[in-house]
């Protein structure tokens, strides 16, 4: 008796230690959680020598990983980067980690609206000694009221990427520049055998953010444009640009391989890294996966059309992707400083960045040839040096993701024959109008 | 009197507590919280949080999108059901039969359970897109040369298929266990009085699995109204939004739309939703269970 009744007490001392400990986990993750502006970074790891990076480039996870490793040898300090990009939700991920009171040191946003959304996490970077190194182009996403909070990724750009092999295959001596010509091509190119566009339509991103960004872009006055239509002082439907817009997206579709709605970002860049398509809308962040397969691919970078006036046509669309940002709350944050200081301005940072990442670099000083970035940057740097770019301005619509999220799902049904050219306009006001507030 | 009180008291908490513990703070906690975050338009990040009342649950009411995802699940979720039981059960039957190798097939049928949604949705986004299409071009079999995943009703079939490939195999295991209960002497009996087949089927055999197929239907019917990551894996709810489930509208709403208030005002309803629909076949299903 005596004895079962110690056994019991044991028992029950047991459980209210694991209750107690429990609760106590508990209390500390809710108190991160409420009080977003608290110090207590709930991770036992960080000493105030670990940096926790949380990275949305899946294409330079390795490369990443071998920078953070050598960054450790030479200054003692740990990086230890965290990847979710491609099939996986960047932005859902790090709201999660916020939430969850896991949160990253250095981590990236966007310009403009995202900038928005995270600027009270983050460290004003102003004082950075790279920051009178980027180039202008970089700065206006990442300003608000006069301070810098990111520094750029890289220049990343986008258009049509083609084949020049395939090309010449069906005797195409000129790359089309006007819409008419990329029609022709197209014909040629069909007649040889060959499918002129891999579209990737199955991701929302290659259509509501890059895809549409073309009709906007090549607005008279694209930033006054939205700010109209935000207004409602203008309208989509019967806007002369956007509908000659509608008529490029024809042409891909017309000219494409079956069943574009299914395709998804991997099939598309597999399918054309092996030859199947002459031509894809993608952007430069392809050339890693494309190298990969089919490592001398002739590629280049043509531009997107959507009428046959060749001078204003012939731009790509040029932007700085993200920005790696420092979380103001961090313990942390002088050594994520440092750090990309060190990314900036060290040799084996720069190699990161240039020869390994294949990023185009952001900042005046780094130098990068056309042979260490491979073709797609090549011809990035080159139209960048001519002035010859379009701006991204999906981050400069209201609602951000989220309506370019809807309009590639509208964009989708028109494809899919569902709607009509005019419905898909009526709709994009539709959203429009619901993420201004009206 | 009151030791032996005390000692069952404690025997209870030794078994029950650790579980209650872990099930307090992943689920019931975050349920209280989400209920508060309904009642706010935060944004998931910022730390300004304002109370707005049942602002999102009127605007639930005028949202077409969160209607026609609901739509979109309810049906998925009634085929999805018939289809998964009726096989599900007539594997059950069959390998309940005296045949060669039937723990083979039982472990191969139940063997898509084992692996995840999320995998398993890109192993058959790959059979769809890649796998299909090559058939497609070699044999001309229209089947296989259908827009799979690119048209709303072919992804519809998709989504149904890989749901109804990944629990019949579940559900067969729980009818087998029910079939090898029923008492042999009420079969033989069936038989010496000359019922056919069918009549001990419909007289002895499906009365008598009747908690099996509660049990089963619940399942089935909680896990395709929650269907969420299959969705995300293969359609990511496209194209154009025609196989969005609600638990994926709910996701998007809350982290890309960043409406978290919305997005769990949503969810409430949703829960709402379904546990009266499961509660409701429950009942009706536990009515219909009858002894031997």
């Amino acid at each position: 008796m005596r004895r079962s009744k110690r056994f019991m007490l044991g028992i029950f001392t047991l459980l209210l230690v694991l209750i107690v400990s429990a609760c106590g986990g508990s209390g500390n993750g809710n108190q991160t959680q409420s009080s977003s502006s608290g110090n207590e970074n709930a991770d036992s790891g960080s000493s105030g020598k670990t940096v926790k990076l949380y990275n949305f480039k899946v294409e330079v996870a390795e490369q990443l990983n071998q920078l953070a490793a050598e960054y450790e040898k030479e200054t003692g300090v740990k990086v230890i980067p965290e990847t979710c990009g491609g099939g996986c939700d960047y932005s859902a991920g790090l709201k999660t980690k916020f939430s969850s009171g896991d949160e990253p040191d250095i981590f990236f946003v966007a310009g403009f609206s995202d900038l928005d959304l995270w600027q009270e996490h983050l460290e004003d970077l102003s004082d950075q000694p790279w920051v009178s190194d980027m180039v202008d182009l970089a700065k206006p996403p990442i300003t608000k009221e006069d301070k810098i909070y990111g520094m750029p990724l890289g220049l990343e750009g986008w258009g049509f990427i083609y084949n020049k092999d395939l090309f010449n295959k069906a005797g195409i001596t000129q790359p089309p520049k006007t819409l008419s010509q990329l029609k022709d091509a197209a014909e040629k190119l069909k007649a040889a055998g060959i499918t002129p566009f891999e579209n990737g339509y199955a991701e929302w991103w290659v259509l509501g953010n890059h895809l549409v960004n073309v009709g906007f872009a090549q607005q008279q006055d694209p930033v006054g444009y939205i700010e109209d239509v935000k207004s409602a002082k203008a309208k989509i439907p019967g806007n002369e640009t956007l509908n000659e817009w509608a008529n490029l997206v024809d042409l891909t579709v017309q000219y494409g391989q079956k069943n574009p709605l299914q395709t998804d970002y991997n099939t598309q860049v597999t399918d054309f890294a092996n030859g199947k398509a002459a031509m894809m809308q993608q952007g430069v962040w392809t050339q890693l996966q494309i190298d990969k397969i089919h490592p001398d691919l002739n590629i280049g970078f043509l531009p997107m059309p959507i009428n046959d006036n060749e001078q204003a046509m012939d731009k790509l669309q040029v932007g700085v992707p993200n920005y790696w940002v420092v979380n103001k709350n961090s313990k942390a944050k002088d050594e994520a400083k440092v750090f990309l200081n060190w990314m900036v301005t060290s040799d084996a940072g720069k190699k990161f960045l240039v020869d390994d990442a294949k990023f185009i670099p952001a900042f005046k000083s780094i130098n990068a040839s056309s042979e260490q970035l491979g073709p797609l940057a090549a011809d990035i740097l080159t139209y960048t040096k001519e002035g010859k770019t379009l701006p991204w301005l999906w981050q400069r619509y209201p609602g951000y993701e989220a309506n370019t999220s809807q309009m590639a799902s509208q964009i989708q049904a028109y494809i899919g024959k569902q709607i009509t050219k005019d419905q898909m306009f009526t709709e994009f006001q539709n959203i429009w109008n619901s993420f201004s507030g009206k | 009197m009151t030791a032996r009180r005390w000692k069952s008291g404690s025997e209870y908490a030794v078994f029950i507590g650790p579980a209650l513990v872990f099930f307090t703070l992943i689920v019931i906690i975050p349920f209280f919280m989400s209920m508060y975050y309904a009642l706010t338009n935060w944004n998931g990040v910022s730390s300004k949080v304002t109370f707005v009342g049942f602002d999102n649950f009127t605007h639930l009411v005028s949202d077409s999108l969160f209607r026609k995802d609901f739509w979109f699940t309810v049906k998925f979720t009634l085929v999805s059901l018939v289809l998964i039981n009726f096989i599900g059960f007539g594997l059950a039957l069959l390998l309940t039969r005296a045949m060669r190798g039937r723990n083979v097939y039982r472990t191969i049928f139940f063997m898509p359970n084992v692996i995840g949604g999320l995998l398993l949705g890109f192993i058959w986004q790959f059979i769809f897109v890649k796998g299909f299409a090559s058939l497609g071009s070699l044999t001309h079999l229209p089947f296989f040369e259908l827009p799979w995943l690119g048209d709303a009703p072919t992804a519809f079939w998709g989504l149904v298929i890989v749901q109804t490939w990944q629990m019949a195999g579940y559900v067969m295991v729980i009818y087998i266990a029910a079939l090898m209960n029923i008492p042999k002497e009420l079969l033989e009996a069936a038989r010496i009085d000359g019922g056919t087949r069918m009549t001990v089927l419909r007289k002895i055999i499906i009365p008598l699995s009747m908690p099996a197929f509660t049990v089963c239907l619940f399942l089935t019917i909680s896990t395709c109204f929650k269907a969420f990551d299959l969705n995300l894996a293969l359609t990511k709810g496209g194209p154009f939004n025609s196989t969005e489930s609600v638990a994926l509208n709910i996701y998007y709403e809350a982290f890309r739309n960043n409406n978290y208030g919305l997005g769990t005002a949503k969810a409430l309803v949703f829960f709402i939703i379904v546990a009266l629909v499961t509660t409701a076949q429950v009942i009706y299903t536990k009515r219909k269970e009858v002894q031997a």
